[in-house]
């Protein structure tokens, strides 16, 4: 593979004879680099570092959330610069353009995107930096760099007895320049990748080492913790501030824009303290509805509106007229939050007219608009520290919790970390929507014809690019921060990405029919919604994979076989379909008690079909076994990606048997893990993964393990009792 | 009110509300950051420490009760800078993926062993289920315990050879 360097790589001398790269991704390319006095912006000068004490520091630019970046973009640098993995400190970036995710452009980790879009770059990275060293060192040895080579952070003579170590050569690699080819080890020469096992971050995390957001500890640090309004919308109206106050260990208890906040010396003061707070609220734009006056109006609105057409191929109208049978079904899916592990957290310290955030965050630039709007101070004057992140799953890519933090530490004045409780957590998250969806298909004696899915619900940029499009033009002055949102959603699709979150999924249909339209209303009953593990695949998936079941069923046909006649041209659906109908032994009868069910679907560029075993014991639905093909391109570390497509499976499973968040005059009933229940140990199933070998470029894998299992499992349960569940969660009593 | 007790085997004292959950107390008093606040209501587990070599949720378990008393947390575990065997056994598996459910995990994990070296799979699963883990980790912390327990079993059997 041959990269322009120059393109993307820019070389300096570092502090101390260091060598430091600097690498801007492709998007960011040309991007300015030190400080630049319009933006105010400061670029840091380093993605790899290396000391003459042979220190090797690597810029993380993608968040440890559990998804294990942390050890795979380490992985992907290491290979070529020849060190090992375990001889590399990652360290987490600041916010800078030359971190930016290239696909969003925005600083931010989601999308299952961190090793298909550091690939190339970090690769190309190490590459660079192992070239530069062995030129020194060939220089040094009066010799032909051709002739040396590089291996465990030395580069060897042609002579095979002597070598120099990196840092005694960084001073000198650093004046070195190199071609423009960079050329990466083939793969035959790869020793880590497709074979690093371990998890760098295991030891901390193994031993209560890990620095967490939650763990963040300052000097003379307090704590908050702030009431928020039951209904989503309220606005505080009054509230009994000298009770709170003469609660022990209060400091401080005052109005910020979410809610009362209150400030204690000890957590569990502010925790005391906040059950003495009585707030009034004004409901006047609050949230009031109920959970079946959301499904209620998704009809309403699917019924006046058909909506835009997303994927429209023939002439879906004229098959279903003319087809012999046409099949109809409505599928409905909850609201669900995220339930990270790690609560939400934020600690910050505003002093010298500037904010310092210490938090667990997926969008560090977003953080700091976040921050700047809740202060008189400019993104500019706030710095974001990222920590380990106790779970992410989407819900740490809205900077709420940053932002209540920020308000509170630039009130106090002091080093202020705030908490949410579980309940909190819980009953203010912004949810994945909850969905309707509405499918139609024709058939001509047993072949398909004619598929509609119409699919109605919010989308997600609406909620998001309140900060997210201020954090792409961080020197905007924030009076233009609502304009930039407006203008985001105006440009949708032209200058910003096209929202994809509600049919993501649904357009990418793989079955070969000639007739298809698929199209989204769009409403929006006001619930607060964000990205949730797998997004819009995440109710895509249980809508079309439900739906080919059943009409597989309507036809007569075996779940398996319907599928795989209609995947004529997509080699590699049929080969992770074929693969897990094999592996679950599809052909032999199940056990008794038993049923078995089949689900493909493609997210993140990824190939995943699953089929489950379930039945039904005393009264509760039980998975015995989940097995799993997937087809994620070049595999970087075979055992982080089975535990990402086994956590996504399970993950789904929590969603398909207990998800469910609900609304009752405007407040969120569920609050805690009684009522909002998270898969078990003892529930936990025989899962198998079977991984494709492929020399494909890499693709998603944190989040394609959720979307087919949970189709697969209702398809279980019907080929069990008979009974077709068309809405989630699913139940044992259907 | 004052009151000591004995943290990974030191005589800490300190003055502060008797109701206090002692999970704080272990983070925001003496520093102890390992042990997690997940729920506040003993549902996930991801505070569990030792009180007197029982398990216990310290988010829900007040400071007074455990006045006198022996706790380890998952920073007491090493023993002489050695790792607990878990704790090895969780690296070599590579267990953790977010992390912040496994100092929980392994201190309701050592617990089982010190009572059980030997527990059959069910008795894993029993002991640990009342450990939520987000990310799904369940398959390979089971694969950890068992690890360890088979090592434990040959140690044992090692050692009963060598008597002979």
């Amino acid at each position: 593979m041959a990269m322009n360097r120059r393109d993307f790589l820019k070389i300096s001398a570092g502090t101390s004879g260091s060598l430091m790269l600097s690498l801007a991704l492709p998007g960011c390319s040309g991007m300015p680099t030190g400080y630049t006095q319009e933006t105010g912006e400061w670029k840091p000068d380093a993605w790899l570092e290396i000391t003459n004490t042979d220190e090797i520091h690597f810029t993380l630019a993608r968040v440890e959330m559990g998804q294990g970046t942390y050890t795979g973009l380490t992985t992907l640098i290491a290979e070529e610069l020849e060190v090992d993995p375990e001889a590399i400190t990652p360290r987490f970036a600041p916010v800078a353009p030359e971190y930016r995710n290239p696909l969003y452009k925005l600083q931010l980790t989601g999308g299952s995107t961190s090793i298909s879009t550091s690939w190339e770059p970090l690769r190309t990275a190490g590459a660079s930096a192992r070239q530069m060293l062995i030129m020194a060192a060939a220089r040094v040895w009066q010799v032909d760099s051709a002739d040396c080579s590089a291996a465990q952070g030395r580069v060897l003579h042609p002579n095979g007895r002597d070598s120099m170590r990196y840092g005694q050569l960084v001073e000198l690699a650093a004046k070195e320049s190199i071609s423009d080819d960079v050329v990466l080890k083939p793969a035959s020469e790869w020793k880590y990748i497709g074979k690093q096992r371990g998890r760098l971050d295991a030891r901390a995390k193994s031993t209560g080492t890990a620095v967490y957001g939650i763990d963040v500890e300052l000097p003379g640090m307090v704590y908050s913790v702030v009431t928020r309004p039951p209904r989503y919308g309220a606005r505080v109206k009054a509230f009994n501030e000298s009770d709170v106050r003469a609660m022990p260990g209060v400091l401080d208890v005052f109005e910020i824009q979410r809610g009362v906040a209150i400030v204690a010396d000890k957590y569990w003061r502010a925790r005391k303290a906040q059950d003495a707070l009585k707030v009034e609220w004004d409901n006047e734009a609050a949230l009031s509805l109920s959970t079946h006056e959301v499904f209620a109006s998704y009809r309403k609105a699917a019924d006046e509106d058909r909506g835009e057409s997303e994927r429209s191929e023939g002439d879906y109208e004229d098959s279903l007229e003319k087809a012999e049978r046409v099949f109809e079904a409505e599928y409905s899916q909850p609201y669900l939050a995220h339930a990270t592990l790690e609560p939400m957290n934020a600690t910050a310290w505003y002093r010298d007219n500037s904010i310092e955030v210490w938090a667990p965050t997926q969008a560090p630039d977003l953080g700091r608009i976040a921050a700047a709007r809740v202060t008189d101070l400019s993104p500019s004057d706030v710095i974001i520290n990222t920590t380990f992140l106790g779970g992410g799953f989407g819900r740490r890519l809205t900077q709420d919790y940053i932002e209540e933090a920020a308000a509170v530490a630039y009130r106090v004045k002091t080093p202020v970390k705030l908490i949410w409780s579980r309940e909190e957590d819980t009953q203010h998250d912004l949810y994945r929507p909850a969905m309707l969806h509405r499918m139609q298909a024709g058939f001509e004696g047993n072949k398909l014809t004619g598929w509609h899915h119409q699919i109605v619900g919010p989308q997600l940029l609406d909620w998001y690019v309140r900060n997210a499009a201020p954090a792409q033009y961080p020197w905007a002055p924030k009076f233009m921060y609502d304009t930039l949102g407006k203008v985001g959603l105006l440009a949708e699709g032209i200058a910003t990405p096209k929202d994809m979150s509600a049919i993501e999924g649904a357009i990418e249909y793989p079955y070969n029919v000639d007739n298809i339209d698929v199209r989204h209303t769009h409403t929006d009953p006001g619930v607060p919604v964000t990205f949730w593990r797998s997004v819009g695949y995440s109710h895509n998936g249980f809508a079309v994979e439900t739906f080919m079941d059943e009409l597989a069923h309507e036809t007569g046909e075996d779940p398996y076989q319907f599928r795989r006649k209609l995947l004529a041209g997509q080699p590699r659906h049929l080969e992770v379909l074929d693969r897990a109908a094999r592996l679950a032994n599809w052909d032999t009868p199940v056990a008794q008690g038993r049923g078995r069910g089949i689900a493909l679907f493609k997210s993140f560029g990824s190939f995943v079909a699953q089929v489950v075993e379930a039945g039904v014991e005393n009264g509760v639905i039980k998975v015995y076994k989940v097995v799993c093909a997937v087809d994620c391109g070049q595999v970087v570390n075979p055992r982080i990606v089975e535990d990402q497509i086994e956590g996504g499976i399970i993950f789904g499973l929590t969603a398909a048997l207990y998800g469910d968040i609900t609304y009752e005059d405007g407040q969120v009933q569920q609050s805690n893990f009684h009522d909002y229940q998270l898969l078990r140990q003892y529930e936990l199933p025989e899962v198998a993964v079977d991984i494709v070998q492929s020399t494909e470029a890499p693709t998603g894998v944190g989040e394609p393990g959720v979307p087919p299992v949970i189709p697969a499992l209702g398809n279980a349960l019907f080929a069990l009792t008979g009974k077709r569940q068309r809405s989630l969660p699913l139940k044992a009593d259907a | 009110m004052a009151l000591s007790l004995i943290v990974n085997g030191e005589q800490r004292s300190l003055d502060i509300e008797g109701d206090t959950p002692l999970l704080w107390v272990l983070r925001d008093e003496l520093g102890l950051k390992g042990t997690k606040f997940g729920c506040g209501a003993g549902l996930c587990g991801a505070c569990t420490v030792h009180l007197n070599g029982q398990p216990v949720r310290s988010c829900s378990t007040p400071v007074e009760f455990a006045v006198g008393g022996e706790v380890t947390t998952i920073e007491g575990l090493a023993d002489n800078g050695q790792l607990h065997a878990l704790q090895k056994a969780w690296i070599a598996e590579g267990v953790p993926q977010c992390g912040y459910c496994q100092s929980g995990q392994i201190m309701s994990a050592a617990h089982l062993l010190a009572t059980n070296p030997a527990p059959a799979r069910n008795d894993i699963v029993a002991a640990m289920t009342g450990n939520l883990c987000r990310c799904g980790t369940y398959s390979r912390i089971i694969a950890a315990v068992e690890s360890v327990a088979a090592s434990s079993l040959a140690y044992d059997a090692s050692a009963a050879g060598q008597e002979r």
